[in-house]
């Protein structure tokens, strides 16, 4: 009889009854396999792993609480009226009553997801824990075209749109973004909310192709969760802030740039903001002036302007109180956030046509930093004196001001992660920029340090020391000048300090390498001691010893595995063959660097 | 109203010309048939056939046929010279038929001829004119025969009535068509109701944006509020690298070699990325992949199974465990001190003497040496003039006798070292009388037969069969000899004071390998492949079996203690048994790559060692508490490495010198060397 041989009648135990199989459940469940698939992902329900797969290996097993879980959900009853609707609908069609038809297609029965969202993000935290793919995935259908006829509804593209802008409003508002980083496959962003650090990818503006090879069914379910979601949560976001949700829209930037509007209009409110704090009684003074024309209604429109502008309900009973909240708020901000603020402060940039404008107008107010662009609704243009930083991408600058500086789009992204102005020499207009690194690897743990990498932190231990003598110095040249001279100075210490950690670190070594020789190799030492001059006297002996000395070293460390239980020696030599890979992985790098400097020094001659 | 009016006029216009183009047609075709008759009869040669074509009326009979034979089938006028009679019952003949010139001439002549058919009925030629030439082409048209044929004409209603739509009944309306439908009454009920009751809706709905402030409350204890089971959250997406960066440093940029590399590699190793430079931002390209890695994200979220899994970050340096220090364990030789160099084949075998002062080597070149240990001298040489495989001093300091095995049988020789006294009394020892063969009762070669050595005045144990190995009981007058493939008679005893040897094993299960008596008391090891096992020899029976677990044993030592055991193995596994603890290995190292040849304990010292063909030797501390509860410390001290490998085999021998913390190790390389601390 085989063990696992249960008598009929007997009631299932252990992981055959706490685990199910896809096919049992959608049988169980009385659902199609798509409902069922949709229901899992709005749900949120992923097979689990039992200890004991009783149906076979190769089978996906849910626990049997989540289908519970999914059985007790009003949404499969709403699943199961849509298709009764659909099968209505579509005979209606065949017996030609249009008009039932018609009645019938108005009203289909719709379902929300806010419980669900509330279900299976029980607090505000839980949510932004999960937000990354939620963000990616809107990103992602905020850059397909919005076309008719394509598998994706226009409506909703622009929805995705919609939430995307304002969530990088929020963002950039809050000056929560950051890391960024453009990679190949699109622009990396990262901000901090409430602790959790939050990474998304937007594609290139560029539009994407829709493809075959991909399941929209799937997609737009995701899609369907994620567009609840990412409103709720800038709902609470907004809320935190104190603005209205859903913001209401100037319609003037909405119909000059379907896919600027929001962004650019909350943008200007960003940079506003700054000067509105720099400023703050005339600020009030204001505020105070429109809540009056508030009363009067006179100018409703421009109300409506100076709000957007502002983004603070102006017309509500408490906006002062509201200011003061905002300055205390300010206080309140943790220094990493004050250290975004003022990144780009007094700084004012012009983007040019070929910028990626939308990441552009993103970031730069996201670090304190006023901008403004080529084309219509634009808040300054270019002739502006004021401008600092003009952004371009193309091969020749024919106009040049030489009152600001032209750079490529590369350097707000280096700036950005290395937290400091970075000089602009090497991103100038028709040069090759410095490489882009990312700002996610940890260069220490990872084992190698690209060049740049190290070149930025130097710049960064300078801007550090530059800042700290500031505030003794009285005279402002001359401080400045101490500033520079300090700044070499640090420099040439830096490298100084460096090369003689380097020294001091190779006599460790050797001292470290000396005791070794002592307590492993004692073997070699006493025949050099019995014949010292046998070790001078050819190189292959001494060759020999170094191998002697190396397998001591190794013999010492293999001795202690003897006595090592099983498990344990797996996982160290695992351990051990991950390090190894590790290190292959740095020599490479290494090794091509290597090769590429030898070619470049050769080009050069 | 005016409207329709003048959609009458405009059909009534409409009418009138079809009308008029209909009689004209009418009046053409009335010529042409006139004019078809009249061709048709001219064509006609018989002057009475126009006769009668001209008093039909009918148009569809114009010609009356010739022939009144009816419809039967003409092959019964084949042979006949008629072909049937005409109206007035006269036969008709038949023409002459034409020749083929003829038929050609008149094809030449006549440009008319093509439109000539003969008709078999009545025997004659008709010519078709160009009219029925055109209504042939039209029927096989599938069209009306005449052209001006309207098939689908306007119906014309010449009568005025007064109910024109329905020509057919002049019933009166009846009352239903007045009176409102109570069926459609009660259906309208229904939908009236419905619409009231809100159960049919006919506006659409209105969007509203159902967005509102979810997490509201954050004060509540959130913990409880999630049902069900835990929470796993899917992975995050790993964070791109340097090398995806769209102009990233050069080091990070394979090279063509080995981008094609990757061809080689399996799809699953091959990088999925590989990384590219652009000069610039505006010339980096949409990426292709980008819907395609997002439906494979959404694939990840809802059809990967999760687990937790616990991610161990340690040090490997902790995993190790916790030694004490070499430095407490001393002394144990780590160092070579001396070596023994003459022989010139491989050492298979040493033996060190019970004062230490002197060591017995056995060769595969057919010599035992005698050393002295402490300056390396050769004292003596036996050329016994075989293989010695094995080679055992006699435990007892005034027995200086050497028993080797040479060949396949035992040699016991004198060692002729020390005093007088004690080498006459070995001398005594080793002196046997010729006897007859002892015990040939069962016929069999007797197992083994003690035989005098004339040229080493020793004494040599013949033995049935080949024999491995040789061991000296403690007090030095018993030793036994292991024939492994001497079934019953593997395990021999022998006693040297009586020239006595016997079989104690009526049965033993297994191949034996090493046989080894206990150092204090009167216990028997023997060691099979996998199992040892220990007796009793006083009341001579089994008293434990030690499982191994291992493939085969090769040999075995014992703790001077004697509650220790250790077995090496061929697959480089060394096992210690603590027998008090438990019959199987107390603990197993596995330390060599390749065979263990010999493992040995220090008879003082807490050392043990082990050698293997890998040229590396072992040793190792083993300390044997006497409080029963605490088990034996066992610490890997030292690698002893300086033999080299001949013909695959590394160290052969490993001894322990009996007082000092010395090893003495034999090599394949035929050198013997002394490690001290």
């Amino acid at each position: 009889m085989p063990k696992h041989y249960r008598p009929a009648g007997k009631k299932k135990e252990g992981n055959a009854a706490k685990y199910i199989t896809r096919t049992k459940a959608v049988n169980y469940l009385q659902v199609s396999l798509a409902i069922f698939r949709k229901l899992c992902i709005l749900k949120g329900v992923f097979p689990r792993q039992p200890k004991k797969k009783v149906e076979g290996n190769h089978k996906t097993y849910y626990h049997m609480k989540d289908i519970a879980f999914i059985a007790h959900d009003p949404l499969i009853e709403k699943f199961r009226q849509i298709k009764v609707h659909r099968k209505k609908v579509k005979k209606a069609i065949a017996k030609k009553n249009r008009d039932l038809a018609d009645r019938l297609l108005n009203r289909p029965p719709t379902y929300k997801l806010d419980k669900l969202v509330l279900e299976r993000y029980p607090t505000f935290v839980d949510a932004l824990r999960d937000l990354d793919d939620c963000l990616t995935m809107v990103h992602l259908f905020a850059a397909l075209p919005a076309v008719d006829g394509e598998r994706v509804e226009v409506k909703r593209i622009h929805n995705c749109r919609r939430l995307s802008h304002e969530w990088q409003a929020y963002i950039s508002r809050t000056h929560s973004l950051r890391k960024t980083f453009i990679s190949v496959k699109g622009i990396y962003y990262q901000a901090e909310v409430q602790g959790q650090k939050i990474t998304w990818l937007t594609p290139h503006a560029l539009q994407q192709v829709l493809t075959d090879d991909v399941d929209f069914n799937v997609m737009l379910s995701f899609l369907e969760f994620y567009e609840t979601l990412l409103g709720f949560v800038n709902f609470k976001l907004y809320h935190s802030i104190n603005v209205n949700y859903p913001p209401i829209l100037d319609p003037r930037l909405e119909a000059l740039a379907a896919e600027l509007y929001a962004l650019c209009r909350y943008m200007a409110t960003g940079s506003g903001r700054v000067i509105g704090n720099s400023e703050s009684g005339g600020a009030i003074k204001e505020k105070e002036d429109e809540n009056n024309k508030a009363s009067s209604k006179a100018d409703e429109s421009e109300l409506r302007l100076a709000q957007l502008q502002h983004q603070l309900p102006a017309n509500e009973p408490g906006a002062l109180m509201h200011l003061v909240e905002e300055s205390t708020a300010v206080d309140t901000d943790d220094d990493e956030t004050k250290e975004c603020k003022s990144l780009f402060k007094n700084l004012k940039f012009y983007l040019s046509r070929e910028v990626p404008r939308e990441s552009l107008l993103f970031i730069i107010p996201a670090f304190g930093g006023t901008v403004s662009w080529e084309g219509e609704g634009a808040p300054f243009n270019e002739v502006d004196e004021d401008i600092t930083h003009q952004i371009v991408d193309r091969p020749t600058q024919s106009h040049v001001f030489l009152s600001r500086e032209y750079v490529q789009p590369q350097w707000v992204f280096d700036c950005v992660n290395a937290r400091i102005i970075l000089p602009t020499e090497g991103y100038l207009v028709g040069r090759v920029p410095p490489p882009h690194l990312s700002p996610f690897v940890d260069n220490d743990a990872e084992g190698y340090v690209p060049e740049y990498a190290e070149t930025i932190k130097r710049l960064q231990a300078a801007a550090r020391n530059e800042i700290l003598p500031l505030p003794g110095d009285e005279d402002l040249d001359n401080s400045l000048v101490a500033a520079m001279m300090d700044r070499t100075e640090s420099n040439e210490a830096a490298e100084k300090k460096k090369k003689l950690e380097m020294l001091e670190k190779q006599y460790h070594d050797e001292l470290k390498m000396e005791i070794d020789g002592v307590t492993f190799s004692n073997l070699s030492n006493k025949k050099a001691d019995k014949s010292p001059d046998t070790m001078d006297k050819d190189d292959t002996k001494s060759y020999h010893e170094e191998d002697e000395k190396i397998q001591a070293e190794k013999d010492s460390a293999d001795i202690s595995t003897a006595l090592m239980s099983r498990k344990k020696l797996g996982l160290y030599k695992a351990i051990e063959i991950g390090k190894e890979r590790k290190r292959d992985k740095v020599e490479l790098l290494k090794k091509r660097k290597k090769n590429a400097e030898s070619s470049a020094s050769a080009k050069r001659r | 109203m005016g409207h329709s009016d003048g959609e009458h006029e405009l059909e009534d216009d409409g009418l009138s010309a079809d009308d008029s183009s209909w009689s004209d047609g009418g009046w053409s075709e009335d010529d042409d048939e006139e004019s078809l008759s009249f061709e048709g009869s001219g064509s006609g040669s018989d002057s009475d056939e126009a006769a009668a074509a001209e008093e039909s009326d009918s148009s569809e009979d114009e010609v009356a046929p010739r022939n009144t034979v009816g419809d039967v089938p003409l092959e019964w006028y084949k042979d006949e010279e008629h072909i049937g009679y005409d109206i007035d019952g006269r036969k008709i003949k038949k023409r002459d038929r034409e020749g083929r010139i003829e038929a050609y001439l008149k094809n030449a002549d006549d440009a008319k001829n093509w439109r000539k058919i003969y008709d078999e009925y009545n025997d004659e030629e008709v010519q078709i004119t160009k009219e029925e030439a055109k209504i042939i082409s039209r029927l096989l048209k599938g069209k009306t025969p005449h052209a001006n044929v309207d098939p689908y004409p306007d119906y014309v209603d010449w009568f005025e009535y007064e109910d024109k739509g329905h020509p057919l009944s002049s019933a009166p309306e009846p009352k239903r068509r007045f009176v409102p439908s109570k069926w459609e009454q009660k259906k309208v009920v229904k939908l009236v109701r419905a619409i009231r009751n809100g159960w049919i809706k006919l506006d659409k709905p209105k969007e509203e944006s159902n967005l509102y402030l979810l997490w509201g409350d954050e004060t509540d204890t959130a913990d409880n509020k999630r049902q069900g089971l835990s929470y796993i959250p899917a992975p995050k997406p790993n964070l791109p690298g340097h090398e995806e960066s769209y102009n990233p440093s050069v080091e990070y940029i394979p090279t063509q070699e080995e981008i094609d590399s990757y061809q080689l590699m399996y799809e699953e190793d091959r990088p999925k990325f590989i990384p590219k430079r652009f000069e610039s931002l505006r010339s980096v390209p949409a990426y292709e992949k980008a819907l395609r890695e997002g439906f494979d994200r959404c694939l990840d979220l809802y059809l990967c199974p999760r687990t937790r899994k616990k991610r161990i970050n340690i040090d490997p340096e902790s995993l190790k465990p916790k030694l004490p220090s070499k430095k407490d364990l001393r002394p144990y030789p780590k160092t070579c001190y001396l070596e023994f160099k003459g022989h010139t084949s491989p050492v298979t075998s040493i033996s060190v003497e019970t004062t230490g002062q002197w060591l017995a080597s056995g060769s595969r070149d057919g010599t035992i040496r005698v050393w002295e240990v402490e300056t390396g001298r050769c004292l003596k040489v036996w050329n016994v003039g075989g293989d010695v495989r094995h080679i055992a001093w006699n435990p007892s300091p005034d027995r200086p006798i050497l028993a080797a095995i040479v060949g396949h049988d035992l040699l016991l020789i004198n060692a002729e070292v020390g005093c007088e006294e004690v080498q006459m009394r070995a001398k005594e020892l080793l002196k046997i009388c010729e006897m007859a063969p002892q015990d040939d009762t069962d016929g069999k070669k007797p197992a083994v037969r003690w035989m005098k050595h004339e040229k080493f005045d020793g004494i040599t144990l013949l033995h049935h069969k080949a024999v491995s190995n040789v061991d000296w009981h403690f007090k030095g007058d018993y030793f036994t000899t292991v024939v492994p493939s001497g079934d019953t008679r593997a395990v021999l005893l022998h006693q040297l004071t009586k020239k006595h040897s016997h079989h104690p094993f009526r049965k033993l299960p297994g191949l034996p390998v090493a046989a080894t008596f206990h150092p204090s008391q009167k216990m028997f090891f023997v060691a099979t492949k996998k199992f040892v096992r220990v007796y009793d020899l006083q009341k001579a029976q089994l008293v434990k079996k030690l499982e191994s677990g291992l493939r085969e044993i090769s040999s075995i030592s014992i703790h001077p203690g004697g509650d220790n055991v250790i077995v090496g193995s061929k697959d480089g596994k060394l096992c210690w048994f603590d027998t008090d603890l438990s019959t199987r290995p107390y603990k197993t190292l596995k330390i060599h790559s390749k065979d263990i040849t010999n493992v040995t304990f220090h008879r003082k010292y807490p050392l043990f060692a082990s050698s293997s063909e890998d040229c590396t030797a072992y040793v190792c501390h083993g300390m044997v508490y006497s409080d029963l509860n605490q088990n034996p410390l066992i610490v890997p001290l030292e690698i002893l490495r300086g033999h080299s490998s001949s013909d695959g085999r590394g160290v052969l021998d490993c001894k322990f010198h009996p007082k000092q913390p010395w090893l003495f190790t034999a090599g394949a390389d035929s050198v013997i060397r002394l490690y001290c601390d």
